[in-house]
């Protein structure tokens, strides 16, 4: 399945809920898709979209709360997955599109290419709920259960590298500021 | 007041609501009172940089909250202060338990604690270190104030001067 096609049933199933987008593809074809308020566009910082999700799970523990994560940048973090296991936020969805490749930099591929398991790696840091989906269809019989039930989900996607959209224009700042405008205790 | 004490008091009356934390002998003099204290909600991270993302991330849901690691795990949260804290604007207090000073047993603490200083005002971080107990106050307010008014993070340098020198025995 295409990340794009992910993106889009993620989008159709969810209204003013907060998504945390990786760098580099994930957040350009999140934009593309749809650019909201609620959309956060990481840049840089590589690694920490789980972690920055984390953050935006314990503080609004009534919304669900999507990240939308790479499998380079999940492997650079993996300590993040025991610190999500151990909060355990009922409302945090983590979504990893893992293309196995470091597509930003010219597509070498990372370590889920050689047999590294994303979602067996989630399942022993002690997520409680985790799927690992290959299909559209698959992808989108987990998402349904992510958001009907409480988490927290980590679904590793295989997805087929195809290109991505382009860069968001909107400002780092701005993007915090909008951001957090969608929170009432900001 | 223990400096303790006078942290604490400070954290609460700027609603600072979540502290994320490697622990560390110094820091753990603090935390060992916030997690038994409800009106924080306290996340140990495995990894400095962690925690600086995680309150980085409750900052942009509203709610505001601060960084607790020691100087040797320093180095670990640039990645996170640089291209989230720092370019998305983001306040962020940081408390660092000092290791590389008076007393130090540890050889390897010397050159991880020594350049931080020089790295903080490099990245245009502005940090302060309180060195006797009644000046704990007005420089945590401060700092505080400082990182939530121009939305950067902020560093409180915590020296064993202040904090008292962790021994070999220890």
């Amino acid at each position: 399945m295409l990340r794009r096609d992910g993106i889009k049933a993620l989008l159709q199933r969810i209204d003013h809920e907060p998504i945390i987008a990786n760098l580099g593809s994930a957040t350009f074809d999140l934009y593309e898709e749809q650019d909201r308020d609620a959309n956060f566009y990481t840049w840089g910082a590589m690694g920490m979209a789980s972690s920055i999700g984390l953050g935006v799970a314990l503080a609004a523990p009534d919304r669900k709360v999507f990240v939308t994560d790479g499998d380079g940048s999940l492997l650079m973090n993996l300590g993040s997955l025991g610190t999500i296991a151990r909060q355990a936020p009922a409302n945090l969805v983590h979504i990893v599109w893992d293309n196995h490749q470091w597509a930003e930099t010219g597509g070498q591929p990372t370590h889920t290419s050689t047999g590294t398991d994303l979602a067996a790696i989630a399942t022993g840091a002690g997520i409680p709920h985790v799927a690992a989906v290959s299909t559209l269809e698959g992808f989108e019989e987990a998402l349904d259960r992510a958001i009907s039930e409480d988490g927290p989900w980590c679904i590793v996607v295989d997805v087929e590298e195809a290109g991505h959209g382009p860069r968001p224009s909107v400002h780092v700042e701005e993007n915090l500021l909008r951001f957090r405008r969608t929170f009432p205790s900001a | 007041m223990h400096w303790t004490d006078s942290i604490i008091e400070s954290l609460r009356a700027h609603d600072i609501w979540l502290i994320s934390y490697v622990p560390d002998a110094v820091g753990w003099q603090v935390l060992s009172k916030l997690e038994k204290d409800d009106s924080f909600k306290t996340v140990p991270a495995a990894r400095e940089e962690e925690a600086v993302a995680i309150v980085a991330g409750a900052y942009a849901a509203g709610k505001r909250g601060a960084v607790f690691v020691q100087s040797s795990g320093f180095g670990n949260t640039v990645n996170s202060l640089a291209q989230l804290a720092i370019a998305h604007r983001i306040p962020v207090p940081m408390f660092i338990g000092m290791r590389g000073g008076l007393g130090e047993f540890n050889p390897v603490q010397v050159p991880s604690a020594q350049p931080i200083p020089a790295i903080l005002d490099a990245l245009q971080i502005q940090h302060y270190a309180p060195e006797r107990e009644e000046d704990v106050t007005k420089l945590v307010d401060g700092s505080i104030e400082l990182a939530l008014a121009s939305r950067m993070p902020v560093a409180v340098l915590l020296y064993s001067g202040l904090v008292g020198a962790k021994r070999a025995s220890s």
